[in-house]
């Protein structure tokens, strides 16, 4: 499938977000194309979260727009495109009465028709999504006895399940152990190249995806873009970032 | 037992009980999960100024209390949303402004008597049949309602804004929630008392809650336990000539403590 880079999946103009007069992001401009791997990164409080959540339509912008496959937020139906995994995706209620089918078949939830219960073809995108996330054993586990990284995989199956075009990752991985996360990093990098799934993505751990990223965003209230994400990883560019946590990050990128 | 059953208003307590119960408990899971147990409380005294109204001015106290109910669910998702208040501070002062509203209305009209007594603490035995009716009725169309929407109120309750980034419609689903639970309390308070359903409602869901299944599972043993307790209580009642929803209630929190020792780890 060739980029299409006439329609953006995700075309953001001149997104300005303030509380109470304190600017927390202005004047951001992206586009997001289709089967692009994006990471976006950038100090605590910085923006990345409510950019995403403008992205979502979870937050409204201050000023600017946010259009999704050329439509406005408001006007947009197909929400069941997008897949989210929020950040706090690792954390959940233990008493929760889930199993692990049931958290999945929640992706497949917004398009039962009314008096409909799931059809077969549900039942097999949720089966699909299970095993492409390496979950199948688990279906009828109690997600509140799952370990972290198990649950980041729940969550992304449940994501999976509603066939997105695109998968927008909130710091998914907090909490998550560094063998689970290498493994994660792979089947992101899997569902980028093989199923062609755009992938957004903030995270703290640029160094370890540095390679498979096609785009880096960086946002401190306003955003670079970084087309060569390799070379943003030079320290000079890191300190104006991220101020005096430049050295450890320099660093991080070495061990790899 | 036979005897028990061979009396007209016993078979009406017993239909309208086991409606109850399974209206109660379908509607407290969503409730519960939903991290909405006090609202139950509050409509239940919101329904009593309904009920006020109704024996003051003569109209049908049960469809008085669903209008009042439901009218007063609207307010709370209304001031949750608009105001900065605390939605544990909103429901506790509707609740105690209610009741006092109710008190006021009945005690002008001077109609406080026994029957304002029997909507507060349930009076199973004066039932009529037009009420069974009522119950029936409307219990179809709240539960009908609750039933087509259950996967999606499900999703809502694990992970509202999830759930609203999927492109589930969760504003208006949320409000068809607390209107259907402003119903089912509204039905309710004849059978178990305004002071009572609260506990039937939540109480069923946290005892299932403590055996850690699933979904479904969960929301089908809270409807076992939610029948077991009508049943038994309002045979005990009528055995020890004891107050039914009081009696009712008493058995569900036995299940639950039983519940919560048998799954202790």
């Amino acid at each position: 499938m060739p980029l299409n880079f006439k329609v953006p999946i995700f075309d953001i103009k001149n997104l300005s977000f303030s509380v109470k007069g304190q600017s927390i992001l202005s004047n951001i401009s992206l586009e997001i194309f289709s089967a692009e791997y994006i990471a976006i990164i950038g100090p605590n409080g910085g923006g990345k979260t409510t950019l995403i959540r403008m992205l979502l339509g979870l937050d409204k912008p201050t000023s600017g727009e946010v259009r999704i496959f050329g439509q406005k937020l408001n006007e947009f139906k197909k929400w069941h495109k997008i897949g989210y995994v929020p950040q706090r995706a690792s954390h959940v209620d233990s008493a929760f009465p889930a199993t692990v089918l049931d958290i999945v078949k929640m992706g497949r939830t917004s398009q039962l028709g009314l008096f409909s219960s799931f059809s077969q073809e549900d039942t097999d995108l949720v089966y699909d999504a299970m095993a492409k996330m390496d979950i199948l054993d688990l279906a009828d586990k109690m997600v509140g006895t799952l370990s972290g990284g198990q649950r980041q995989r729940v969550m992304i199956a449940r994501a999976l399940a509603s066939k997105p075009e695109i998968l927008i990752l909130d710091e998914p991985n907090t909490g998550v152990d560094m063998v689970s996360q290498k493994s994660f990093y792979a089947l992101l990098k899997k569902l980028n190249k093989e199923d062609e799934i755009t992938i957004v993505f903030i995270t703290h751990d640029i160094g370890v995806i540095a390679d498979d990223i096609a785009r880096l965003f960086t946002i401190n209230q306003k955003a670079t873009i970084c087309n060569n994400p390799k070379k943003i990883l030079s320290c000079e560019e890191m300190s104006e970032l991220y101020g005096i946590d430049a050295h450890l990050i320099h660093n991080h990128k070495h061990e790899h | 037992m036979i005897e028990m059953l061979s009396y007209d208003f016993m078979q009406r307590a017993f239909l309208s009980g086991i409606i109850i119960a399974i209206l109660a408990s379908v509607s407290g899971t969503f409730v519960v999960l939903r991290r909405y147990s006090m609202i139950s409380e509050t409509l239940a005294h919101s329904a009593l100024v309904g009920v006020a109204v109704g024996l003051v001015a003569g109209f049908n106290p049960l469809w008085m209390a669903v209008v009042v109910a439901i009218l007063s669910a609207w307010l709370i998702e209304y001031l949750r949303s608009e105001f900065a208040l605390y939605s544990d501070a909103v429901l506790a002062i509707l609740l105690s402004g209610s009741l006092a509203l109710a008190v006021i209305i009945v005690s002008l009209g001077g109609a406080f008597n026994n029957s304002l007594f029997s909507y507060l603490f349930g009076s199973i035995l004066s039932v009529s049949t037009q009420d069974v009716i009522t119950i029936a009725i409307f219990g179809t169309i709240a539960l009908v309602s609750l039933l087509v929407f259950s996967r999606q109120l499900y999703f809502i309750a694990y992970d509202e804004e999830v759930a609203k980034t999927s492109g589930i419609k969760v504003k208006l689903l949320n409000f068809l929630l607390v209107s259907v639970v402003a119903i089912i309390i509204a039905l309710s308070i004849r059978v178990v008392g305004s002071l009572l359903i609260g506990a039937l409602m939540v109480i069923p869901t946290v005892a299932a809650l403590q055996f850690r299944v699933g979904f479904f599972k969960t929301g089908l043993i809270s409807l076992f336990f939610a029948l077991i307790s009508v049943i038994f209580g309002i045979t005990l009642s009528y055995f020890f000539s004891l107050p039914s929803g009081a009696t009712i209630v008493l058995c569900v929190l036995f299940i639950f403590i039983v519940s919560l020792i048998y799954n202790k780890k």
